[in-house]
C-alpha cells in the first residue's frame, strides 16, 4: 500500500513539471550570464549538459515516460541544484518558463527513489579509452547524462547508444576523434547546441544530429584572449558568442556574432556568421585571421600552415552540400572592430517591402551604416515584448493598425545618421525606441481601442505616430518606465525585472543588436525554421518574387510565417534572406509541415536560381565568401530537379511530396 | 553466415547483382566504377578496397585487395571511409548520400556526378545488404 502510495506521488512529482519541460526549445541562454545574475553554478562546475537547466529539463521528460531509468549519476545531478534562482530569472526573460520548478521536483523524485531502484552503469572499453584522454570526470556513457543531449545533438526516437566526452584541449580533440575512427564509432561536436535543437524536429533530424557514437561537447575549451593591440581575439571552441563580444567591449572593440548562445567557432563552421553587420565587418572567411582546426583523421592543422592544401576554396555547386563538419575549429584568431562613442540607432518604418527593401540595396551599395538590416514586424514584436501573448498583439497592432509591417534598422555614427534621415521622411530614434520597448505592454493592451482604429483610418498611420501631431500623445501614452514593464512578470520576479529593465543597456539599441540577446525569444516556448539564402542584390524583382515564395508556401500549409530579415553584404553586392516559420515543436504533424515546407522552399529556390540556399551554406563558414558564392548556381534544369528529388528521397527515405 | 568482404561474401554479391539487377531498369545503364577504400577492418586494423566496375548498368568485375593502394586512379570514384559506416550502410542504418553528405565518407571524383547516379548506387548497396549477413566484431 505504502509502495503505491510512493509510486503514484514520485509520478505526480515529474508530471506537475512536465508542461515545462516540454515547452524547453534549448535555446541555450541559460548557459550565458547576459542578465549578470551568474550562471548556473552546478552547470559551471559539471558541464555536462545535464547540469544545466535546458538540460534537467530534457532528462525530467524522458524520466517521466520511462525511457531512462534512475542512475547515481542522478542524484549528484538533483543535489548539484541549490535553488538559487538565476535560471528562473534567465529563462523567464526569454521564454516566461520557470527551469527552477523542474529542478526542485527533480530533487523530490531523488528523494522518494529506494537505492534499488538505481541501475548501474558498467564501464566498456571505450569509454575508459575516453577517460584515459581526457580524465575520469570528463566522459560518460551514463543515460541519465546521455538523455539530456536529445533534441540538440540525438535525435528525438535515437537509441541513447553515446558516449560524451569534453576534452579541454586541442591535444585531447585530437586524440578523441583518431581513438573514435580505429573504434569505427562516428563521432560531432556540440557547442551551444542552437542550430541542432533547430534541426531536431525536423526531417534534417538524421541528417544534422548524431545517431551514435561519440558526442563532443566543447564547453571547456574556454579559451579566450583578446589583443587590442591588432583587434583580434583568440577564440576557443567553447566560447559563446556573448562571451566574446562581452570581453571585447571592455576594450572598446566588437566582435561580429550572431545568436548570443552560439559558440564562436561553431557560427564560423556552421554559417559563416551571418549578421546585420555583414556589410561592414563581413561574413565567411571575413570573420577569421587564423583558424586551428582538427580535421576527421584527428590531425592538427592551421590556416596559416604554408603547407596545407587551399582552405579557403570549394565547390559552390548545388550539389556541394555538407551536413556535418568535416573538421572540428579548436580556435579561432577573430577580428575584431572599433565601437565608436557616437553610434546611434535609427530606424525607418515602412508599410511594404518594396520600399524598405529600395533603401536597405541603396544604403548597403553606399557603404553607410555599420549595422544594416529589414527587418519584419514579426521581429520587431517579437525582439522587444516580454511574453508570447504582448508579442502577438503587438504584432497585430503594428500590422493592422500602425501598418509597421517593415523597418529599416540601422546603427551608424552620426554622419550615417544624418544621410538615413536625410533619405527617409521620418524615423524611430533611439529614445522613441526605448519607448517602444519599455511601453510593449501598454502598447499590445491598445490592441481593438479606440485610439488604435482612428490611428488606422489615418491616410498615413505611420507619419500620425512617428512625425505628426500624435508622436507625443503616443510617447506619453505608453507609460514607458521599467516599472510599468516589470508588471507582466509573475510577482516574486518583478523587483528583479524591474532592476533589469532600468539598466540602460537593456533598452539601448545599439548594445542590443552588439549583444544579440533578444533573437533567443523567436524560440520562446516554440520553435523556429528559417530558410532563406544569398541572392543577389541587384535584381530587386527576383529577390522580392523569392520573398513571396516563401509566403506562399507558408499560406499552402497554413503556417504561421513572415519576413525575418534582409541585409546586404560585400557592399552591398549581395543580400542575405531568412523568411521564418514559427510552430509548435511538441506536434509532429505540423513538425512534418515544417518540414515539407523546408523541402519545397529549398526546391523552389533552386528552381528560381542565382540562389544560394541555407542548405548550401551549412558548413561553408571556413571558406572565403568570393569562392562561395561566386557565381551563384543557375537555376535547375529538369534533369537537376529529378536529381534533387532522388537525392532527397536517398537521405530522408520516404517523405510527402508537394 | 556469409561474411562481408570474405571470399563467399564476393562470389554470393557477384552472382546476387547479376541475377536480381535489371541493367537498365534497376541500374539505369549508367557506365562507371568504384573503388571503396575500407579502413579500420577490425581485428589487425587493416585496410580493404572493394572495387565495383559496371558496364551499361551490367556489373562487369567485383574485386577485394587488402592494404593501401594509391587511391586507385582507374576508378571513377574513390570513396574513403571506416568500417564502421560502411557497415552502417550494409546493416541499413546509414544511407550513402547521407554518409556521403555527412562526411563520414569521403569522395574523390565529382560529387555532382555521383549524387546523379545516387538511385541504382542505393539498388546496388539494397544487394549487397543482402547477402551480408556477419561483420567483423
Ligand atoms: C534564434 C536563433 C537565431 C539565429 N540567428 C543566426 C544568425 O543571425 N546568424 C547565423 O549565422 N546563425 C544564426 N543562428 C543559427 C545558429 O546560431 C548558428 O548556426 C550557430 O553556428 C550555431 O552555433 P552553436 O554553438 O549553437 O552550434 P551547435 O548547434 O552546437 O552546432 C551546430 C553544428 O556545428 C557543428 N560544430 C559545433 N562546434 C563546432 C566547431 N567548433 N567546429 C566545427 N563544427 C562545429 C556541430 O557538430 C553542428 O553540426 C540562429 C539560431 C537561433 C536559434
Amino acid at each position: 500500500m505504502k509502495t503505491t502510495k510512493v509510486l503514484t506521488f514520485k509520478k505526480k512529482v515529474l508530471e506537475n513539471v512536465i508542461d515545462i519541460a516540454e515547452k524547453g526549445t534549448h535555446c541555450g541562454m541559460c548557459r550565458i550570464d547576459f542578465l549578470g545574475t551568474g550562471l548556473c553554478p552546478s552547470g559551471k562546475k559539471h558541464g555536462f549538459l545535464a547540469y544545466w537547466p535546458q538540460g534537467r529539463m530534457e532528462l525530467v521528460k524522458h524520466l517521466k515516460d520511462g525511457r531512462i531509468k534512475p542512475t547515481e549519476k542522478l542524484i549528484d545531478i538533483a543535489n548539484s541544484c541549490n535553488l538559487c534562482g538565476i535560471c528562473d530569472k534567465q529563462c523567464n526573460f526569454v521564454t516566461q518558463l520557470r527551469p527552477e520548478k523542474v529542478a526542485s521536483a527533480l530533487k523530490e523524485y531523488v528523494n522518494c527513489l529506494d537505492k534499488s531502484e538505481y541501475e548501474t552503469v558498467p564501464d566498456d572499453e571505450i569509454i575508459k579509452g575516453l577517460r584515459e584522454i581526457v580524465g575520469e570526470e570528463w566522459a560518460t556513457n551514463d543515460p541519465i547524462i546521455i538523455a539530456s543531449y536529445i533534441r540538440s545533438i540525438i535525435p528525438i526516437d535515437a537509441e541513447l547508444n553515446f558516449y560524451i566526452v569534453l576534452p579541454e584541449n586541442t591535444e585531447q580533440v585530437s586524440k578523441i576523434i583518431k581513438f573514435a575512427n580505429k573504434n569505427n564509432l562516428p563521432f560531432l561536436p556540440r557547442a551551444g547546441g542552437t542550430a541542432l535543437s533547430i534541426a531536431t524536429p525536423t526531417v534534417l533530424s538524421k541528417a544534422i544530429n548524431l545517431d551514435h557514437g561519440i558526442i563532443i561537447d566543447l564547453i571547456r575549451l574556454k579559451k579566450l584572449e583578446i589583443h587590442p593591440e591588432n583587434s583580434s581575439a583568440v577564440v576557443g571552441a567553447g566560447i559563446t558568442s556573448f562571451e566574446l563580444q562581452k570581453a571585447a567591449y571592455k576594450h572598446k572593440l566588437r566582435a561580429n556574432v550572431a545568436e548570443a548562445g552560439a559558440h564562436y567557432c561553431a557560427n564560423i563552421a556552421t554559417t559563416g556568421i551571418i549578421t546585420t553587420w555583414g556589410n561592414k565587418y563581413g561574413c565567411f572567411a571575413d570573420n577569421f585571421i587564423d583558424l586551428e582546426i582538427v580535421d576527421n583523421e584527428g590531425t592538427i592543422k592551421n590556416h596559416h600552415d604554408i603547407d596545407i592544401p587551399n582552405p579557403y576554396t570549394t565547390d559552390n555547386t548545388f550539389s556541394n552540400i555538407s551536413l556535418s563538419p568535416s573538421y572540428i575549429i579548436t580556435k579561432a584568431t577573430a577580428k575584431l572592430f572599433p565601437v565608436f562613442d557616437d553610434e546611434e540607432a535609427v530606424l525607418v518604418p515602412f508599410d511594404n517591402l518594396k520600399d524598405a527593401l529600395d533603401m536597405v540595396l541603396e544604403l548597403g551599395k553606399r557603404g553607410i551604416g555599420l549595422s544594416v538590416a529589414v527587418l519584419s514586424y514579426k521581429y520587431l514584436a517579437e525582439f522587444i515584448c516580454p511574453t508570447r501573448k504582448i508579442a502577438n498583439d503587438f504584432e497585430d497592432i503594428c500590422k493592422n493598425y500602425m501598418k509597421l509591417r517593415y523597418v529599416v534598422d540601422v546603427i551608424c555614427d552620426k554622419d550615417d545618421k544624418k544621410i538615413v534621415e536625410e533619405m527617409a521622411e521620418y524615423t524611430i530614434d533611439q529614445p522613441f525606441m526605448k519607448t517602444l520597448i519599455l511601453g510593449s505592454p501598454k502598447l499590445a493592451s491598445l490592441k481593438d481601442s479606440e485610439f488604435m482604429k482612428i490611428l488606422s483610418e489615418e491616410e498615413n498611420p505611420l507619419k500620425a505616430i512617428f512625425a505628426g501631431p500624435m508622436k507625443k500623445h503616443f510617447e506619453k501614452g505608453l507609460d514607458a518606465s521599467p516599472e510599468q514593464m516589470s508588471k507582466v512578470y509573475d510577482k516574486d520576479l518583478q523587483d528583479f525585472f524591474k532592476k533589469i529593465y532600468s539598466k540602460s543597456e537593456m533598452t539601448n539599441v545599439v548594445w542590443l543588436h552588439a549583444f544579440r540577446i533578444l533573437p533567443s525569444r523567436l524560440m520562446r516556448q516554440q520553435m523556429t525554421m528559417g530558410p532563406g539564402g544569398a541572392v543577389w542584390a541587384s535584381d530587386k524583382k527576383h529577390i522580392l518574387k523569392w520573398v513571396d515564395m516563401f509566403a506562399d508556401v507558408g499560406n499552402k500549409y497554413k503556417l504561421n510565417h513572415a519576413l525575418g530579415f534582409i541585409s546586404p553584404f560585400d557592399n552591398g553586392k549581395f543580400v542575405y534572406i531568412e523568411y521564418d516559420y514559427f510552430y509548435d515543436h511538441n506536434n509532429p504533424d505540423i513538425a512534418n509541415k515544417i518540414s515539407t515546407t523546408l523541402l519545397e522552399t529549398t526546391e523552389k529556390s533552386l528552381v528560381l536560381g542565382q540562389i544560394f540556399t541555407l542548405i548550401n551554406y551549412l558548413f561553408k563558414g571556413i571558406h572565403r565568401k568570393e569562392h562561395v558564392l561566386y557565381p551563384l548556381p543557375k537555376a535547375l534544369s529538369k534533369e537537376e530537379q529529378i536529381m534533387f528529388r532522388d537525392v532527397l528521397h536517398s537521405l530522408l527515405g520516404e517523405f510527402e511530396e508537394w | 553466415m556469409v561474411k562481408f568482404l570474405s571470399e563467399e561474401w564476393i562470389e554470393y554479391a557477384k552472382n546476387y547483382i547479376l541475377e536480381k539487377l535489371d541493367p537498365e531498369k534497376d541500374m539505369k545503364s549508367i557506365t562507371t566504377s568504384i573503388l571503396c577504400i575500407i579502413e579500420n577492418v577490425p581485428p589487425n586494423d587493416e585496410t580493404i578496397n572493394l572495387y565495383i566496375e559496371l558496364k551499361n548498368g551490367k556489373l562487369n568485375d567485383l574485386q577485394v585487395s587488402i592494404g593501401e593502394i594509391s587511391d586507385g586512379k582507374e576508378a571513377v570514384f574513390v570513396i574513403r571511409g571506416n568500417y564502421g559506416t560502411y557497415k552502417d550502410i550494409l546493416e541499413g542504418k546509414l544511407g550513402t548520400a547521407m554518409a556521403l553528405l555527412k562526411n563520414r565518407l569521403k569522395l574523390k571524383g565529382s560529387r555532382m556526378e555521383i549524387l546523379k547516379i545516387i538511385k541504382p548506387i542505393d539498388g546496388l548497396i539494397e544487394s549487397l545488404r543482402k547477402v551480408t549477413d556477419e561483420f567483423e566484431k
